[in-house]
């Protein structure tokens, strides 16, 4: 019963809680992913008639996946199996783009392992976070072009990689960093790494002396 | 016939969707497009227990479709063929596996991750039992909007509110799920889960005649635009 919330012993070895968290944060993101699905059907409609690949900008959202369980879990493979498993949840749940979102999640999913990956697993810091998404956001645009914009001039497919790119570093990254210490102080994290920094920097201010005191 | 579907494996159902991806590669010009849709739609009208169903998922994918015919028209140099070869494309990519996906049963899919293909067993668990508490999530979401509006805080008809409102149940949703995970690996623990040198499956994972001549069906339909083309 212990293994369940012993400090972790080994950075590799996945806790149950560990496997659990992740198909849980993979399924309640998954349905997120789902109604932002049908919202985004309708802001990019607006945005493709104005100005094609401005869609980019606001694709960052499906890359939160990735970025929430790699920050929370912190092993190998967590990043890529959260996005997959919330990829599959918003596939089975029905959308428009049948099973071309399991090649995406899977992709978008490895570009934020591969930034954590490089980094060791022990930085988990925003720039961290920001680049994963970044990277994410590149390589799902590469997908892109050969998937749906193949006929799209080059210089337009670049821009629609950058505005991913930067979507994902700004929404993913920055906002799935935030969302994960957001997380963290609700006490939610307490069996994993963001919780206890969070109770680490607790109890650091409370000992300091504070002005008010 | 039309009970095949209903009854398919759910790797056969996955495996015809992404083969669907293949079939889009090869379609480069409106002749193959027509024909490559015409073979998923012959195949969709014997085989499929509602093809009214299909028609619904068609309307979603038919919206993104006639948007990326605009932006490709724009940005491609504007010829009207490739626009529309473009648009059809999509439609060959996605409908396949966005009506198959609604047949595919997670418990089943997970039994035949772990049994068939022979995934670690322990992440496949887990993932069936995150499914299983899909419907849970689901209640969770409809008390979190109750109380909210019952303590006042619910949303008035600004649609910026209400984005506001989904927002923090979305938040408190995650939360909940967290908890859940928590409780639910301890709970998994207690039984065992982590330390089991032996694993046994509570449903078999079968694979019948029906499921080879489906994949292969799958293949065929994928073939078609790579071999007209």
């Amino acid at each position: 019963m212990a293994d369940a919330i012993r400090p972790r012993t080994s950075s590799t070895r996945y806790r149950t809680i560990d496997l659990v968290t992740v198909a849980m944060l993979g399924v309640a993101i998954g349905v997120v992913f789902w109604g932002w699905n049908q919202l985004f059907a309708v802001v990019s409609g607006t945005a493709l008639f104005a100005y094609p690949p401005s869609s980019g900008l606001i694709s960052g959202v499906w890359l939160i996946g990735g970025v929430i369980g790699g920050l929370v879990v912190r092993r190998p493979g967590a990043a890529v199996g959260t996005e997959v498993v919330a990829a599959v949840v918003s596939g089975l749940l029905g959308n428009q783009w049948g099973m071309s979102v399991l090649v995406s999640g899977l992709i978008q999913g490895l570009g934020v392992e591969l930034v954590f990956a490089l980094f060791l697993y022990r930085r988990w810091g925003v720039v961290v976070a920001a680049a994963g998404g970044a990277l994410a956001g590149a390589f799902e645009a590469v997908y892109e072009w050969y998937a749906y914009y193949a006929d799209w001039a080059f210089g337009y497919q670049l821009v629609y990689l950058v505005f991913l790119a930067v979507s994902g570093a700004l929404v993913a990254g920055v906002g799935g960093w935030l969302l994960v210490r957001a997380l963290a102080k609700t006490g939610a994290l307490d069996a994993f790494g963001a919780g206890r920094e969070h109770h680490d920097r607790a109890a650091a201010s409370s000992t300091s002396p504070s002005p008010r005191a | 016939m039309r009970r095949f579907v209903r009854d398919a494996n759910p790797l056969v159902l996955l495996a015809i969707g992404t083969l669907a991806i293949v079939a889009s590669l090869a379609v480069r010009d409106l002749q193959t497009a027509c024909l490559a849709l015409g073979a998923y739609a012959v195949a969709g009208v014997v085989l499929l227990p509602s093809p009214r169903f299909a028609l619904a998922r068609f309307g979603a994918i038919a919206v993104a479709s006639v948007s990326l015919v605009w932006s490709t028209w724009w940005l491609g140099g504007r010829d009207l063929e490739v626009a529309l070869t473009a648009g059809l494309r999509i439609v060959v990519l996605a409908l396949p596996g966005a009506v198959l996906a609604a047949y595919v049963d997670p418990s089943k899919l997970a039994d035949q991750l772990g049994q068939r293909l022979r995934l670690p067993a322990r992440p496949v668990v887990a993932f069936a039992a995150a499914m299983q508490r899909f419907g849970a999530l689901r209640e969770t979401w409809g008390q979190l909007d109750r109380t909210r509006r019952a303590r006042g805080f619910g949303p008035t008809r600004s649609p910026l509110s209400r984005v506001r409102h989904a927002v923090s149940l979305a938040f408190a949703l995650l939360v909940s799920a967290l908890r859940d995970a928590t409780r639910m690996s301890v709970a998994m623990d207690a039984r065992g889960f982590a330390s089991a040198q032996r694993r046994t499956w509570a449903e078999p994972a079968p694979w019948s005649r029906a499921d080879s001549a489906l994949l292969a069906l799958g293949v065929a339909l994928a073939a078609v635009p790579w071999l007209v083309r």
